[in-house]
């Protein structure tokens, strides 16, 4: 009964990707991407990678999926006023039928040949018998939390995760060097007058809240943590731009660069808290290492929602 | 042995929903009746199986967290269809206005 639920979604997942791919129409391809997205979120269940699971079904699927969507109602509203001068300019353009040469085919074709080789490679000299899962587990007491992925994540390799929360604000740097800073401050989008919607948001922002908080504080013992928490609190953010109370061009702009940077800011501040008194770059004293976890995850996802809201915002002004 | 029945009598109810549903959307002629037909697999399809896998579980806690499920999912989806068919009618009236 398994390996047939296990082949199924196999087939799904990998068929729904071809098809997002191939999809004549772009809309075609986003609602695809939202089905695979979701696949690929069941797929990590089953391989028992629950954080991983949400983190996809959130992130990968749930927010990029939301700006997909909105950058589709932009493409629409543009192709919908300009359509008759578009068809006019494409009949006008001579169509190339060899637009790609079909040695950049050739390179790209090896080129994935080779990485394939690569990571055959690679997951042929993985150690047998589990890795380094013995040394993490039997380190948990001194990590200051329960749950074996926090514990990677937060403790023994926090510098990743301190760099991960740094890409998000790079890529809000990136999406704001890009499109300039003086539309940012424009407020949102104009106010929503359906009625129904808004209160449907403000019926879930509580449960959001709640739920993601839920999620923060649990990811000391199981599935669940910053990046998952701060995707559902980016969530309220992101309802209650798309409801007409775009919070975040509200608030003071000072307050604005704080709220964004204060994860990475105070993780770094923590790592070299400990070199300055005598430990390894962050490295927690197993004592207090349970609350600055906690702490850390806090500020983070405070930070990564305030990030995806900023995006959101800023994309869709 | 009647628990046993009830779970697959409630999970087959959800799934023909379900297939109804999905049967609908492809079939139905127009906006409306399609999300007419996907709220039927919504509501009563994941009502349905919801509650017969609470019946599985058999946990007092369980059964609220998939109660809550069920009803967050039906707050959404109605809200999202609504919004669907307004955009729909509105596209509707602002063509008919251009051709009269």
């Amino acid at each position: 009964m398994d390996i047939l639920i296990d082949s199924l979604l196999a087939i799904l997942t990998i068929y729904l990707a071809f098809r997002c791919m191939l999809a004549p129409k772009l809309s075609k391809a986003v609602f695809v991407f939202f089905a695979f997205g979701l696949m690929l979120a069941l797929a990590w269940i089953r391989l028992g990678a629950v954080d991983v699971a949400i983190a996809e079904a959130a992130i990968a699927s749930g927010f990029i999926g939301v700006l997909m969507l909105d950058s589709l109602r932009d493409f629409s509203l543009i192709f919908s006023k300009n359509q008759e001068r578009l068809e006019e300019t494409a009949s006008k353009i001579p169509v190339k039928k060899d637009s790609y040469h079909w040695t950049t085919g050739l390179a790209l074709g090896l080129g994935l040949i080779l990485f394939l080789l690569i990571s055959i490679q690679a997951i042929w000299e993985v150690p047998q018998g589990g890795g380094l899962t013995a040394i993490a587990e039997a380190n948990l007491p001194m990590s200051g939390v329960e749950h074996p992925v926090t514990a990677v994540l937060l403790n023994y390799r926090a510098y990743d995760t301190w760099l991960e929360i740094g890409v998000i604000l790079m890529g809000l740097l990136a999406i704001f060097a890009a499109g300039g800073l003086k539309q940012y401050r424009k407020p949102g989008l104009a106010p929503a007058q359906d009625p129904l919607l808004r209160k449907t948001i403000l019926i879930f922002t509580p449960v959001l809240f709640l739920f993601g908080a839920f999620l923060l504080y649990y990811g000391k013992m199981g599935p669940g943590g910053a990046f998952q928490a701060a995707v559902l609190w980016g969530a309220i953010g992101i309802l209650l731009h798309l409801g007409g109370w775009p919070v975040f061009t509200f608030i003071p702009r000072r307050m604005r660069q704080i709220l964004v940077t204060i994860g990475l800011g105070f993780f770094l501040i923590l790592g070299f808290t400990q070199m300055a008194t005598g430990g390894a770059f962050f490295e927690y004293p197993p004592a207090y290492a349970g609350f600055l976890i906690l702490v850390v995850e806090t500020l983070a996802a405070i930070s990564i929602a305030a990030a995806l809201t900023a995006i959101f915002a800023f994309l869709t002004k | 042995m009647i628990k046993e029945i009830f779970i697959v009598i409630l999970l087959v109810a959800g799934c023909f929903f379900f297939l109804a549903g999905t049967l609908g959307l492809l079939r139905f002629p127009d906006l409306f009746s399609r999300l007419h037909a996907l709220t039927n697999a919504d509501n009563l399809g994941l009502g349905f199986i919801a509650a017969g896998i609470a019946l599985y579980i058999a946990s007092p806690w369980a059964t609220v967290k998939i109660f809550f499920i069920w009803i967050l999912t039906l707050l959404s989806s109605a809200t999202s269809s609504y919004l669907i068919a307004r955009f729909q009618r509105e596209q509707e009236k602002s063509k008919n206005g251009k051709e009269e």
